[in-house]
């Protein structure tokens, strides 16, 4: 039995911090819980799916974000309590339907968590979800640490109920992903009953029509539930105050910055001249909480991650009562004084501590700090991303690569959002020169595949995952194919959202909670909108070049070619290798004019290793998966593969 | 020699439109492959010298360096280069009637050769429609199976590093003026290697005044015609001006005049219309759509030729001064425009800091320009 479902009140588990906000959810007696996969947010719902039988709760990985914030409304309009997860760009993608959820509000408690990724540790963008809760009038919450993690999410539902709105909880890289102590509450016992009613006077927000019009009644129902949230903040024990009675600088915060500041303040002793405002409740801000903390100080500086996001809100409240508490000096984002992009860490926040109280401070010798940074430089290997061993995104793209350059009619690949879009990189040959959102690869092609009336005489590519096939790129595929675009999808199907983990996705027999569903087979839906589609095995480069060439010259409309091969690192094919790799140093070229390093230089796959000493390349065994393409790189035949006993 | 690199090859040449195609530079390293005409280059590479660059063509051919090698003396710039005996040939009552074109004494050389083992695999151009394909033939009847006349530039020396590869020994390749340029090169052992073998025995040069860029050929031809039908593509000795298309019975013919504009700007550079450094050079005979002229150059090439004859393969005659006449002012005149073009562009004895596409005596320059 997984340590989520302890049922003994009190006691402590380390818990990730996303694996704390399921617990939370389970506390509340969460029974539906969807969401698509995304760094940093999947843990939540693999967390929940994983109890989900023992639990009685419904989990789905959705086909994307907007249908899994469908799918948990439509749990809180049966008066079911859901959670919704996404990561941060997933808010965008299910915006729309936010923006009338909140408009309609909801009925059993329900809680959309997205977590964001300052730094863009695993993202290709540093997107704020914080902004949709201001834009569309919903509460905002922000945990500051492992156990708030769980217990904002609790009351989240709690607070849901009460509002009949929609409630955001956001988290971060650090939180979801660090662990910490977490002390569990109780796991509520009892059935929950759905039922939708909705024959009731159409304006009852219990047995109404669920709906965001008449707007102008049901927009101002909305701000009365955000002054109803205002009112309750200001009580919250979420917001804490640590510090003294007349701090020289107060530190307003949320989030993981709670724990950069709190570090910031005790490393550099100050905690006599500090105070720390950590606020979990984050929008709308509680303004006689504010009123109070901002008569404490004269200097505010304003810690948190991104955008300048509750910076704004505060210097709302202050305008609106500096007649109170008088004219305060900020600092934060807009001054300078914190970086407007990237993660913060306690450095960021010492520094603009000693800044702004004119304290020396030296956090490592000058000599330590140089010569750390020559180690580095100069010691270090490069580690660039790559590919892993035996992965088919290489074989793909080594014949999406050759394919184009044969062509020589510079045609170009439009890339989407997947461990391919390494392939931007030399590890994928510097294949895609587009990559946006997520279906975006397709819809760009779809556009560019109409430009040969204005002169366009590139053969437009797009590449896409399996899950990214289903998530968007199949509206992309209908449009291009109904406008007669011309262009070729390459589908990368390695049987699973490999990126965020092996979740399932329509394409598979089985979801999330491990029950035996039905598949949808790609080749099927693109023939049935009338593509040309193809498929082959990646790990055949010759034939899959020959075979992408040949699309790339028929230039009646939408072709699609499905690269089949299972993920390196599936668990289904972990356990053995296809071939046995062998290298006849004897015979490698090396350097030499007919080779020039041709595994290790370009083909790059980890498994193959330049031995300088020697002039050869060598195989590591131990990370070789036995794809067996290396052997058919090796232009004089020193590598060699035999079927695996 | 100047040798340099495969970056300096994609700068001087590919970059600048100059490739042909030859097939030179293809399978000798996984870097350059040719698809459909064309040459291209699939990986940076970094080598300072490569055979890919000094095999090429068009760029930094020493004619002196090559002339001294097979014929003893500097290149001396004559409309045919260096020959031994002109006739007119074709094949002999012991070589099977094919579809051949004039002739057929090319087709009748390398089946001699092929079957009397003075050559163990032949480099010949094959097509698949009307794209040329590069084969290694071993089996003398196959020789006929590539008898027809291709006029869309061939990678076919690619089917020869390919037999070299093979470890074929005695090998005999059937050429384009250009790409005999480039197996002459081949045959210098240009990069000193210690295990190098000149594997080439017999080099049958064809004469060529242009060849057609099938990128640009295909859409052209398709415009016209199914091009899945066509069976055949001949052009007739001069004085006719047309290029036939056949498709079984049917024939359509386009002027050369259009076809003309098909050709890419490389071929105007091409100084040799003959084949001057093969073993024997084999073209059409004008006037004569059924017979061939023949340039015997090399000692090699005459002994193949005199046994040809005497077994009843090829037949051959002498040429009529006329027609030897007009095909000296034909090679001269292409000869003195390709180089009159190239000194005015700076490519021929460029400083030395600077990628020459030829290099010869500046006198010899002098003579042929004029």
């Amino acid at each position: 039995m997984s340590a989520l479902l302890d049922k003994k009140e009190g006691a402590e588990h380390l818990l990730m911090g996303n694996e704390a906000i399921a617990r939370g959810a389970l506390e509340a007696g969460v029974k539906v819980a969807a969401g698509y996969p995304g760094t940093p947010s999947s843990e939540i719902i693999e967390s929940l799916a994983g109890v989900a039988k023992d639990a009685n709760i419904y989990v789905e990985w959705s086909v994307n974000e907007k249908l899994a914030m469908e799918v948990a409304a439509a749990a809180s309009f049966a008066e079911l309590r859901s959670l919704c997860v996404m990561k941060q760009n997933g808010v965008n993608v299910a915006s729309d339907f936010l923006l009338h959820l909140a408009g309609s509000g909801t009925r059993g408690g329900m809680v959309l968590v997205p977590c964001d990724d300052p730094g863009a540790l695993s993202s290709i963008n540093e997107g704020e979800s914080r902004f949709f809760a201001r834009t569309v009038e919903i509460p905002l919450l922000e945990p500051g640490d492992f156990q708030e993690a769980k217990d904002m999410t609790k009351w989240a539902f709690e607070l849901s109920e009460e509002l009949k709105q929609l409630i955001m909880l956001r988290s971060v890289t650090r939180l979801s992903h660090a662990s910490g102590n977490v002390r569990f509450g109780t796991l509520p016992t009892g059935e929950a009953k759905a039922r939708f009613r909705c024959d009731g006077f159409i304006l009852d927000p219990d047995e109404g029509i669920v709906i965001s019009a008449p707007v102008d009644y049901k927009h101002g129902q909305q701000h009365e539930k955000l002054k109803r949230a205002k009112e309750i903040f200001e009580d919250s024990p979420f917001n804490t105050y640590e510090g003294p009675e007349k701090p020289e600088l107060l530190i307003i915060t949320s989030s993981a910055c709670t724990l950069y500041s709190r570090e910031a303040i005790s490393i550099l002793g100050l905690k006599e001249r500090v105070g720390l405002l950590k606020l979990g409740t984050t929008w709308p801000l509680p303004p006689k909480l504010l009123t109070r903390y901002l008569s404490l100080a004269e200097k505010i500086l304003i810690v948190e991650e991104v955008l300048p996001f509750l910076e704004e809100n505060v210097k709302v409240i202050a305008a609106e009562t500096a007649s109170e508490i008088g004219i305060k000096k900020f600092y934060g984002k807009n001054d300078g004084t914190i970086p407007m992009v990237g993660e913060l860490n306690p450095d960021y926040v010492i520094n603009a501590i000693t800044k702004i109280l004119e304290i020396e401070y030296l956090p490592r010798p000058e000599e330590y700090a140089a010569k750390t940074q020559g180690l580095a430089f100069f010691g270090a290997p490069q580690r660039e991303l790559i590919f892993c061993p035996g992965c088919p995104h290489r074989a793909s793209f080594w014949s999406i690569h050759n394919a184009l350059e044969l062509d020589g009619r510079k045609g170009f690949v439009c890339g989407d959002i997947g461990c391919y879009t390494m392939a931007l990189l030399p590890t994928g040959f510097t294949t895609l020169k587009t990559v946006h959102a997520m279906g975006s690869g397709s819809g760009l092609a779809s556009g560019f595949g109409k430009l040969g009336q204005f002169g366009l005489d590139q053969p437009v590519l797009a590449v896409c995952g399996d899950s990214t096939f289903f998530h968007t790129a199949i509206p992309a595929l209908i449009n291009a194919r109904h406008h007669k675009s011309d262009f070729t999808l390459v589908v990368l199907d390695n049987s699973g959202t490999a990126m965020t983990g092996f979740q399932p996705h329509p394409g598979l027999e089985v979801n999330a909670m491990g029950d035996n569903v039905p598949d949808l087979d790609i080749a099927e839906i693109c023939r049935s909108m009338g593509a040309r589609v193809e498929i082959r095995d990646p790990f055949e480069l010759e034939e899959t070049r020959a075979t992408l060439n040949n699309l790339m010259e028929d230039n009646e409309g939408l072709k699609v070619l499905i690269l089949r091969q299972i993920c390196g690192l599936s668990p289904e094919k972990k356990a053995g290798k296809k071939y046995e790799m062998a290298i006849n140093e004897e015979i490698c070229l090396g350097e030499n004019c007919g080779c020039n390093r041709v595994c290790t230089r370009i083909f790059r796959c980890p498994g193959l290793v330049w031995d300088k000493e020697k002039q050869v390349t060598r195989l590591d065994e131990v990370i070789c998966t036995g794809c067996g393409v290396c052997a058919d790189i090796c232009p004089a035949g020193a590598i060699t593969r035999k079927e695996a006993v | 020699m100047k040798i340099f690199g495969p970056n300096e090859l994609l700068e001087a040449v590919i970059n600048k439109n100059l490739c042909i195609g030859c097939g030179a530079c293809i399978h000798l390293c996984p870097y350059f492959r040719s698809y459909k005409g064309k040459t291209a280059m699939l990986f940076p590479c970094t080598l300072e010298e490569g055979r890919c660059f000094a095999y090429c063509p068009k760029i930094e051919v020493d004619l002196d360096e090559l002339s001294q090698q097979y014929f003893g003396r500097s290149y001396e710039g004559g409309p045919l280069g260096n020959y031994l005996s002109i006739h007119t040939a074709q094949a002999g009552p012991k070589v099977k009637k094919a579809s051949f074109q004039a002739g057929g004494t090319v087709s009748a050389l390398m089946s001699f050769a092929l079957a009397k083992g003075y050559i163990d695999a032949a480099v010949l151009t094959d097509k698949e429609g009307i794209l040329p394909v590069p084969r290694v033939i071993t089996d003398a009847d196959e020789v006929l199976t590539c008898s027809s006349s291709k006029y869309s530039a061939s990678p076919t020396l690619s089917a020869l590093n390919q037999a070299m590869t093979d470890e074929y020994t005695k090998i005999g390749v059937v050429a384009t003026p250009c790409q005999v340029l480039s197996v002459a090169q081949m045959r210098m052992n240009p990069l000193e290697k210690e295990d190098f073998v000149d594997s080439v025995a017999l080099v049958v040069g064809l004469f060529c005044t242009w060849a057609i860029d099938f990128r640009t050929f295909a859409p052209f031809i398709s415009e016209r015609v199914d091009i899945t039908t066509i069976t055949k593509v001949d052009i007739p000795p001069p004085p006719s001006e047309i290029m036939e298309v056949y498709m079984g019975e049917e024939k359509i013919e386009i002027p050369l005049n259009e076809i003309r504009e098909l050709v890419p700007e490389t071929c105007s550079y091409c100084i040799d219309m003959t084949s001057e450094f093969s073993d024997i050079s084999v073209g059409v005979l004008e006037g004569r759509p059924d017979m061939n002229t023949l340039i015997i150059r090399t000692d090699r090439g005459q002994k193949i030729v005199n046994e040809a004859v005497q077994e009843g393969y090829l037949v051959i005659e002498d040429i009529p001064e006329e027609n030897l006449e007009h095909l000296m002012w034909a090679a001269g005149n292409k000869k003195k425009r390709a180089f009159a073009k190239a000194k005015e562009e700076g490519m021929i004895n460029a400083e030395e800091d600077k990628k020459s596409y030829l290099r010869l005596q500046p006198k010899t320059v002098k003579e042929i320009t004029g």
